[in-house]
């Protein structure tokens, strides 16, 4: 890997000194044949999932930047493909996007196992992919892939990282519903938080039930005398958690949540529950639309009519990231092009995201380390954290 | 506490509603003689138009009469596809067309009614009932146990005790038989799917608040349901109900062990299996000799 490493930094500077010779007859800044930038996305749009709204966004603010005339003349030519969560569908769709289409690079994808099946095919095509919401635990765990998003990982350490230095907690325990092969990143996560406060992992429970009543593992949580309970559960397995709770009249636990509690249609379905609800954003906490920093993702996704969701918010920073990358970049904008000014970018703050992202060359990325706490009071989220949450380096 | 029985009461919330649904699969069976895999699909399609109703502002006895009506609607109208072009059917093609109504039915329901994002169940019967082992056992989940056995002791004196009951299991036996002599077939089918389509919406509406709140899921119910009544062998309503909370028990104790709790949700899977074996074993040892 190191000398793989070292040979593309050779490539680089090799590349860095022909362009400063040739330098002079170029005007500054980026070009391109025929005046555009071929950029695909491969993203779950049918099947058991809809995350169409990442790329989506990443469109709308693509067609934003081409309006506003592009850089340089040069334009985004954006292909969204669907993988309809279909593992043999996703690999075809990536050679589409890469041999046929001849994209530079992967911007805004959102999916459930495009990382798993696509990063060894980027990594041989050097091609790179700044997904918009990272899903399965390889796009954290690829060369080839970094995405703008925090994810169920990081989230899970930053998370309980925050009620252990906030909420005072002594007993953390962890009930993970483990699909696909999640359950090392899981165990990674909570190491991780081991690491980070000193404490150990009251109760690891990985065997929660994506179908199925939860009373046995709520009674389970309160005879272990468990003060935080963090759980992966998406929006209708928090409800129902929640609900379990109320049932067992259990109290005095903290129940700790990831991004996808982190919906509207949640806090409304509990509006009538008392137990403390946290849960950690990926980004910038997307229902407090009147905050500073989201205020240019607000103006771009309204005027495009877009929905202001946090799947939206991925879409649009992975397109920022990438329209920074092609500016920064003299001469022609070609697949090596952006490979290179990607794995040499400095890292960037974006006031989407509390940490800056950046892409680098390290085997694996996971750019995003911070998060903003919200908890749930009266059927509605409140900002638990106005500063963010940053996961300090272990 | 004794964990190991906690947890079996704590089962119990998830086993009075496999029972109770059980019972009406075998109800449904032993009338119209068809395996129904759309069961919950039609208590939850008129669970969530109470649900749709109550977010807009209903009041909740119109929204649940609403609810009610629906899913009695959604009952009949299964009834009516399955009488008008199965009747004659085999009971496999019969189960094989529930499933692909169960699947299609799913895919609009889902549509429409937001995908994952869930919405705010109403607890018809809110409130805990009493601590047991240091479970808390709710209304809902007593009621549902409740019903389960109120509803067994009917269909058994309905289908033994009374005359349209026997008309009903000729029906289900014999339909042209029972045609030719006089029994209002085609009606009698029709209804027995709308008292089925009412009975499982009500139950559903009971149970729903308590799982995990999607179309998709508590379509789902029907898994254990069936594997219920296949402990009953489709005829006995009492090992149905029995079977369900059996099945409900023995998940909540797995989920113990932590060796054993991940293959929790195989627990219905392994006893249709295990029943359907046992069943087999005859006509193995017939063959042997």
């Amino acid at each position: 890997m190191t000398s793989l490493h070292k040979l593309l930094s050779a490539a680089g500077v090799a590349a860095l000194c022909v362009a400063a010779l040739s330098g002079e007859a170029l005007a500054a800044g980026p070009s391109c044949s025929g005046g555009t930038i071929k950029v695909g996305a491969v993203s779950t749009v049918t099947g058991p999932v809809d995350f169409s709204e990442v790329p989506k966004a990443t469109q709308a603010a693509f067609e934003q930047f081409n309006a506003a005339g592009g850089v340089n003349g040069c334009k985004v030519d954006y292909t969204i493909s669907d993988d309809k969560a279909d593992p043999q569908v996703a690999a075809q769709a990536a050679r589409d996007l890469i041999d046929n289409k001849e994209v530079v690079a992967m911007v805004g994808g959102a999916s459930l196992l495009e990382c798993q099946v696509n990063g060894a095919t980027y990594k041989r095509k050097n091609v790179l992919a700044v997904q918009g919401l990272g899903v399965d635990a390889a796009c954290f765990n690829s060369p080839s892939i970094a995405p703008v998003n925090v994810g169920p990982f990081t989230l899970t350490t930053a998370v309980s990282y925050y009620a252990t230095r906030s909420l005072d907690i002594k007993k953390l325990c962890a009930f993970f519903i483990i699909i696909g092969g999640t359950q090392e990143a899981y165990k990674a996560a909570i190491e991780n938080w081991e690491k980070i406060t000193s404490q150990k992992v009251h109760v690891l429970d990985l065997t929660l039930p994506l179908q199925g009543d939860l009373t046995p593992y709520v009674v389970k949580a309160r005879d272990a005398g468990c003060d935080a309970v963090i759980n992966n559960a998406v929006e209708p397995g928090v409800v129902q958690w929640i609900k379990t709770a109320d049932a067992q009249k259990i109290t005095g636990i903290n129940w700790l949540f990831l991004s996808p509690g982190y919906t509207e249609q949640v806090a409304k379905a509990l509006a009538d529950t008392r137990q403390p609800v946290y849960v950690g954003t990926e980004w910038e906490p997307y229902t407090d639309v009147n905050s500073e920093a989201n205020k240019t993702w607000v103006a771009s996704m309204s005027a495009a009519k877009r929905p202001l969701t946090a799947f939206s918010q991925g879409g649009y920073l992975a397109a920022q990231v990438f329209i920074d990358i092609v500016k920064g970049i003299d001469g022609p904008v070609t697949r090596d092009a952006v490979t290179l000014a990607l794995l040499k970018m400095k890292p960037a703050k974006y006031p989407l995201a509390g940490s800056p992202y950046v892409f680098g060359e390290t085997p694996t990325h996971s750019p995003m380390q911070s998060t903003k706490i919200m908890k749930l009071e009266n059927g509605a989220w409140k900002v638990q954290t106005p500063s963010w949450v940053v996961l300090p380096a272990t | 506490m004794n964990a190991l029985l906690t947890s079996v009461v704590a089962g119990l919330t998830g086993g009075g509603a496999y029972g109770l649904l059980g019972v009406c699969a075998v109800f449904t069976y032993r009338l119209v003689a068809v395996v129904n895999f759309t069961a919950a699909a039609i208590g939850t399609t008129g669970t969530f138009v109470l649900v749709m109703l109550y977010e807009a502002g209903a009041p909740l006895w119109l929204a649940m009469a609403c609810g009610l009506v629906a899913g009695t609607v959604a009952g009949i109208a299964i009834g009516l596809v399955m009488t008008a072009w199965f009747a004659e059917s085999s009971a496999s093609t019969k189960a094989a067309v529930t499933v692909a109504l169960l699947v299609g039915i799913v895919a609009i329901g889902l549509r429409l009614t937001g995908g994952q994002h869930p919405h705010h169940f109403p607890d018809l019967f809110p409130g805990s009932a009493m601590r047991l082992a240091g479970v808390e056992l709710t209304f809902s989940s007593l009621l549902t146990i409740g019903l389960g056995v109120v509803f067994t002791v009917l269909a058994e004196t309905f289908l033994t005790r009374t005359r349209m009951g026997l008309h009903l299991r000729a029906l289900s036996e014999r339909p042209m038989a029972a045609e030719l002599i006089g029994v209002p077939v085609r009606r009698l089918a029709v209804l027995v799917w709308g008292i089925t389509g009412a009975v499982t919406t009500f139950s559903l509406m009971i149970i729903a608040p308590q799982r995990s709140p999607d179309f998709a899921s508590l379509s789902l119910l029907v898994v254990p349901a069936l594997a219920a009544a296949l402990i009953g062998l489709f005829r006995s309503f009492w090992i149905t109900l029995v079977g369900g909370i059996m099945i409900g028990v023995v998940e909540g104790t797995m989920s113990v062990f932590p060796g054993l709790s991940q293959y929790r949700g195989a627990v219905p899977f392994l006893i249709i299996l295990a029943v359907l074996l046992w069943l087999q074993r005859g006509a193995r040892w017939d063959e042997a000799r």
